[in-house]
């Protein structure tokens, strides 16, 4: 529990101001800094309003995939234990028959992209592929 | 160590002093000196500089060129750079004119060149947007496609003809397969890096399976993109950046240059954001009598974002270890799911399936 406005909103505000009150003073040298600092608030809000539910998400995909590996309390490290196994599978030619298994990891890997793209710059995900 | 040229009065005295002795003037002053925004691996410098005495008296317009505090694995030192500006101006490609190189780190605290400024526009973004500037559109993408012909008839065979005063052992070799070089070679920056990144080997395991050998060996820039060569009102007035050199598969660069990581959101312009890839391919085909197989660009367009990626988590490490905090280093290992998705999505188009 925090006091409101909580992180998110917060930052949300602090770049409304800096690209509304403050990019306005910068010297045109500087802008491309202001520019940079508002993308980076950008990206730290979406991500403080996803909580855990990317790695939460990720990791139940990547689960299915490897049934055998052991849960673990703390989701990051097991997100990248199991994406650890499935670099080492593609690297080795474990997956490249086709079947369900190839089509469940294009899936996923595509799946992960775009999720961590709504966050890092969903613009991109509004535009046509080629 | 870094030196604030700008603020360091020592430095700029010693700066002249090599300049008056290099150039052979009896003095060198400094007329102006200004940081310019460059790439993530290097500083530049716009230094204006009045000479006495000698063949150069007169004022100069300059760009002094010196390693950023920490570097990519794959670039460069500034004396190599040097050497490559110097053979490329020999091969007839549109470069500033290299004039000093200082190997002494006791001058700015580290090695430098000092070059000819040229006039022009490098942000790709301004290039993407601002179509007054270059000249009609078409025309430019056909000239770089013939700059980059020239570039590509630099080869093993004729580098001692072109720069005979010049050692060029420095630049990796390729093998007949360069496609299977440089899955090994970023496989193995990976590694480095520490955490895994199944998309990229996704893409690894692909280009290692569709290796083909290369129809030739010769220079390639490894980074003749949109951002990377200067434009004025009229056209094209240098290519930039040569510290990525080696030698490798035409194609290579081609892909590069037309990978959607490098056309700065204008995607439907294949060529570097500027133009359709057919004026482009004709200045290119025309000027270097090869044909270029879009299967064979297709593949490297492929290992272009992968490259991309790989180079953008490298970055992202130098801010990350500490050894250059920069925001715009921090920025760059964001980039990584776009480059992800547009690997899966070339992938996928080479096997039949819609991306």
């Amino acid at each position: 529990m925090t006091d409101n406005p909580d992180g998110a909103a917060l930052l949300e505000e602090a770049r409304r101001t800096l690209l509304e009150t403050l990019l306005p003073l910068l010297p045109p040298e500087r802008r491309y800094d202001g520019l940079m600092v508002a993308n980076a608030m950008a990206i730290a809000a979406r991500e403080a309003g996803q909580g855990d539910a990317l790695f939460r998400e990720s990791v139940n995909l990547l689960a299915a995939l490897f049934p055998a590996a052991a849960p673990s309390e703390n989701l990051r490290a097991q997100l990248l234990d199991l994406e650890a196994r499935l670099a080492r599978e593609i690297r080795a030619g474990l997956c490249n028959a086709p079947g369900p298994r190839r089509d469940a990891i294009r899936d996923y890997l595509r799946r992960s992209a775009t999720t961590r793209l709504r966050l890092s710059n969903p613009k991109a995900l509004s535009k046509p592929s080629r | 160590m870094t030196i604030d040229l700008a603020a360091d009065g020592a430095a700029q005295e010693r700066l002249c002093r090599f300049v008056a002795a290099a150039a052979g003037a009896t003095r060198a002053t400094i007329v102006s000196i200004a940081p310019l925004r460059g790439g993530a691996i290097q500083e530049n410098w716009a230094v204006d500089i009045e000479m006495e005495g000698g063949a150069g008296a007169g004022r100069h317009a300059l760009v002094l060129r010196t390693d950023a505090p920490s570097r990519v694995a794959a670039s460069h030192g500034r004396a190599q750079e040097y050497a490559l500006l110097k053979l490329a101006r020999a091969a007839g490609v549109a470069v500033p004119e290299p004039l000093w190189l200082c190997s002494d780190p006791a001058v700015v605290g580290r090695a430098f060149y000092l070059m000819r400024r040229m006039p022009g526009v490098a942000a790709g973004h301004r290039i993407v947007k601002d179509i007054s500037l270059g000249g009609p559109r078409d025309a430019l993408a056909e000239r770089l496609g013939q700059e980059l012909a020239r570039i590509h008839a630099v080869t093993p065979q004729t580098v001692t003809r072109l720069a005979p005063d010049q050692s060029f052992e420095f630049l990796t070799p390729a093998s007949a397969i360069p496609g299977l070089d440089r899955v090994k070679l970023y496989r193995r920056y990976l590694d480095d890096l520490g955490d895994p990144h199944p998309a990229l080997e996704w893409g690894l395991h692909w280009l290692e399976l569709n290796s083909r050998p290369a129809g030739e060996i010769t220079l390639v820039h490894q980074d003749f993109r949109t951002g990377n060569y200067l434009i004025d009102e009229r056209g094209l007035t240098a290519i930039l950046d040569w510290e990525f050199c080696a030698w490798g598969d035409p194609m290579s660069d081609i892909g590069w240059f037309c990978a959607k990581c490098w056309r700065f959101g204008a995607t439907e312009r294949e060529a570097g954001g500027i133009a359709a890839r057919a004026p482009f391919y004709r200045g290119y085909e025309a000027a270097s009598g090869r044909r270029i197989d879009p299967a064979a660009v297709h593949y490297w367009e492929v290992a272009a974002h992968v490259r991309w990626a790989v180079i953008a988590l490298q970055q992202a490490a130098r801010h990350l270890s500490g050894a250059q905090r920069s925001l715009e280093l921090a920025l760059t290992g964001r980039i990584l799911p776009e480059l992800e998705l547009e690997v899966l999505n070339l992938v996928d188009a080479a096997e039949g399936r819609a991306a």
